[in-house]
């Protein structure tokens, strides 16, 4: 219960978190509530099917596309169309091939590891959708392919203010979508490294050959990042050959075990007392639980850095001076121990593996990141002695057996412990609000009892001084209704004046 | 891409700061990108990541400066911190000796995990407190040859040697990456490591590509 109390409102029921199927593990709203194993296990065949269909649709795409494309070259109209398939996929060869030849005397492994992406089975271009949106069975997730065509049309917007230059990465990253969706068998690391040299490749092309600055390139990889991941989010978030979904489990009980723990115990200079410190750490929590609903591995390194900067606003308003790693780090840990932010390992292990590393290696979303890598850690390893405490004390609260009190030294000034924590003020504060509740239901249903209880007796009285007024003054109109009446109606007793009938 | 001296070219280095509490890491980075010393008129929030840009013989340098958390019972968590750095800054106090042994020991740690690849500065700061000193500048020094680092003297209170500490160490990390770049040329053979090393980028902005420069668009 203290546990729930301290998370104030933004907790969210781990139990609508984990696989519809009941297996355990975390689901997914992409994988319809299921895990990504029980998802796979359900929608394999689907897939297949639908993998098939869109090759199918990219290759006519391209073929329109192209014969488009040569029919505006050569300044001919749409009889190109007609054109057998077959020759239409070497002609648009053409420009690519000689794009690719340019940078032969570049003899970096990069170049390379681009080409092979460009094997003729993969090679492949359309003005619309990438198929790979459709990938999930017809019924689901009308949302997750909604927001994906959305990217596309940004991205495909984005590019089209570029013209060639565009019009290149456009194919490029359409034609790596699909030879990663025919490479089904890749495990996590392989799946990044792939990734990472699209990236790598596509960044030294448009430097060298498009010849953009560093700051341009910069804004056309961020685009293409989000393009690439929204499409790739469904199948390498969270990857059944890795055992992500094993430590999200282990690290979100690790985290609820350890629900004790507390700001003193860690020494974060952050005094929750002060209105606007608690205001941040609420937004910090907020921001770090969010991470895990973005798909963008940008979007979430973003969540990352808003929360840090919720926890310096934290640490700015609680001592005067500027936060350094000694401030940081602890205060990291206590905010990702407070939230307990769904499926972490997860996501750590997807920025890692799909961001691009320009951002994680020198940027200040790296530093950021890499701190909370080093929150996780820390919560792993975390023991008696990262916490000051005794073996003893470590092993009892570890087990439920104590609870620690709160920060003993203000404790010794102020005898009432709601006082040093808003967490347990607040607590208080709805307890009462809630006896106080309960004792207004309490009254309420003891008046409705008595109703309840005078009810029969009224309505006896009434028949019995209607039988009453009648024996005393028999009528010649004949109102056998009149009790029924004055029954249903529950109208009140006329006592004044008696009967006034006729 | 670049190979060493070409112009416009700009580089971006990631330096750890290592040390035991209270040596003067902070202070030394805050004096460093803010010039100020326990000012109470610090307009930053935070002094753990801070960046400086220099300009060093027409090459642009961006430096990101990470500070780490000194706690023992964060040590372990060194090798998260370091990973992909280009430089460390080993702080410790002149007048404590425990100090720089613990400046031995994250030594030892950075060349069994890092190799070479990694610039070591050893830094005795609080030279202003030198009738305290309890660890001899020839001591240092020489202990700094043999494991490959250089040793430097400075005093954040006094801004004395914290600008040509920096300086130097771009120098060396500028030396080092175009070393390797020169030797990812030649090789051909880059390792994966390399590409979350050290980038270098084309920083002069160029006319737009022309229309048919790649293809009979
Ligand atoms: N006399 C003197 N004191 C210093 C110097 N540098 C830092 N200090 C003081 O040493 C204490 C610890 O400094 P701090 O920067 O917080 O160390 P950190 O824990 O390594 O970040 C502070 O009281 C500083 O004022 C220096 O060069 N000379
Ligand atoms: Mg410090
Ligand atoms: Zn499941």
């Amino acid at each position: 219960m203290s546990q729930k109390t301290e998370r104030r409102g933004i907790h969210v029921d781990q139990s609508e978190l984990l696989c519809k199927k009941g297996c355990g593990y975390y689901g997914n709203t992409a994988w319809q509530g299921l895990c990504s194993k029980c998802w796979r296990e359900e929608y394999q065949r689907v897939r297949q099917k639908q993998i098939q269909d869109d090759w199918a649709l990219a290759e006519k795409l391209q073929r329109e596309e192209e014969a488009a494309a040569f029919a505006s070259s050569h300044g001919a109209p749409a009889q190109a169309q007609s054109t057998p398939p077959s020759s239409q996929s070497q002609s648009s060869l053409g420009p690519f091939s000689k794009f690719e030849e340019k940078k032969t005397n570049e003899k970096t492994r990069k170049v390379t590891t681009v080409k092979k992406f460009f094997s003729p089975s993969s090679r492949t271009s359309s003005k619309k959708d990438s198929p790979e949106v459709k990938t999930s069975s017809p019924s689901t997730s009308r949302h997750a392919s909604f927001d994906s065509d959305q990217v596309s049309k940004d991205f495909a917007d984005f590019l089209k203010s570029m013209q060639r230059p565009g019009r290149e990465i456009h194919k490029q990253c359409r034609s790596f979508l699909l030879s990663m969706s025919s490479k089904k068998d890749l495990n996590a690391e392989e799946v990044s490294e792939c990734v990472q040299d699209f990236y790598q490749g596509l960044a030294d092309r448009l430097t060298s050959h498009f010849k953009g600055s560093s700051e341009s390139v910069e804004q056309v990889m961020d685009q293409v990042e989000k393009y690439i991941m929204t499409r790739l989010y469904k199948s390498v978030f969270c990857p059944e050959t890795t055992d992500d979904e094993k430590k999200d489990l282990a690290m979100q009980n690790r985290i609820r075990a350890l629900h004790w723990v507390n700001i003193q115990m860690l020494c974060v200079p952050m005094d929750e007392e002060i209105p606007e410190a608690s205001e941040s750490v609420v937004k910090a929590i907020t921001d770090i639980i969010e991470m895990d609903s973005k798909k963008v591995p940008r979007d979430k390194l973003a969540c990352v850095t808003r929360c840090s900067k919720h926890i310096f606003a934290a640490i700015g308003s609680t001592k005067r001076e500027p936060a350094s790693a000694d401030d940081f780090l602890p205060a990291l840990i206590y905010i990702v121990l407070k939230a307990n932010p769904p499926r972490l390992q997860s996501n750590i292990q997807y920025i890692t593996r799909f961001c691009n590393p320009s951002r994680l290696m020198t940027g200040e979303d790296g530093y950021y990141f890499t701190n909370l890598c080093c929150a996780a850690a820390f919560i792993e390893k975390l023991d008696a002695q990262s916490l000051n405490l005794t073996p003893e004390e470590f092993q009892s609260y570890m087990s439920g057996q104590a609870s620690p009190q709160f920060d003993r030294s203000r404790l010794a000034a102020d005898s009432d412990p709601a006082a040093t924590s808003p967490a347990l003020a607040q607590l208080r504060r709805n307890l009462d609000l809630l006896s106080d509740l309960d004792a207004r239901q309490e009254a309420l249903m003891e008046a409705a009892r008595k109703l309840h209880a005078e009810l029969p007796a009224w309505s006896e009285s009434v028949r019995r001084e209607v039988r009453d007024a009648l024996e005393k003054q028999p009528l010649t109109l004949s109102r056998p209704a009149v009790t029924d009446n004055a029954d249903a109606n529950e109208l009140p007793p006329q006592r004044s004046g008696g009967p006034s009938f006729g | 891409m670049a190979a060493a001296g070409g112009g416009g070219k700009s580089f971006s280095f990631k330096v750890v700061l290592l040390g035991e509490g209270c040596v003067g890491k902070t202070s030394m980075v805050l004096r460093y990108c803010e010039n100020k010393f326990n000012d109470k008129h610090i307009t930053t929030l935070q002094a753990s990541f801070l960046t400086k840009k220099l300009n060093i013989t027409g090459k642009r340098v961006n430096l990101a400066i990470w500070d780490t958390a000194g706690q023992e019972r964060f040590h372990a968590l060194g090798p998260i911190y370091y990973r992909d750095s280009n430089g460390a800054v080993l702080v410790y106090d002149i007048t404590d000796e425990d100090s720089f042994q613990k400046v031995k020991n994250w030594v030892k740690e950075l060349r069994k995990m890092l190799g070479n690849d990694i610039c070591l500065c050893i830094v005795g700061n609080k030279i202003d407190l030198d009738k305290d000193r309890n660890v001899s500048t020839e001591e240092a020094e020489s202990y700094a040859a043999s494991v490959g680092a250089k040793h430097y003297r400075t005093s954040a209170k006094l801004n004395s040697g914290i600008e040509e500490l920096f300086l130097d160490l771009c120098k060396r990390m500028m030396e080092a990456a175009q070393v390797e770049e020169r030797s990812k040329g030649n090789g051909g053979g880059q390792s994966a490591s390399g590409r979350r090393g050290v980038q270098i980028v084309d920083d002069e902005p160029q006319a737009p590509p022309t229309g048919g420069c790649c293809s009979s668009g």
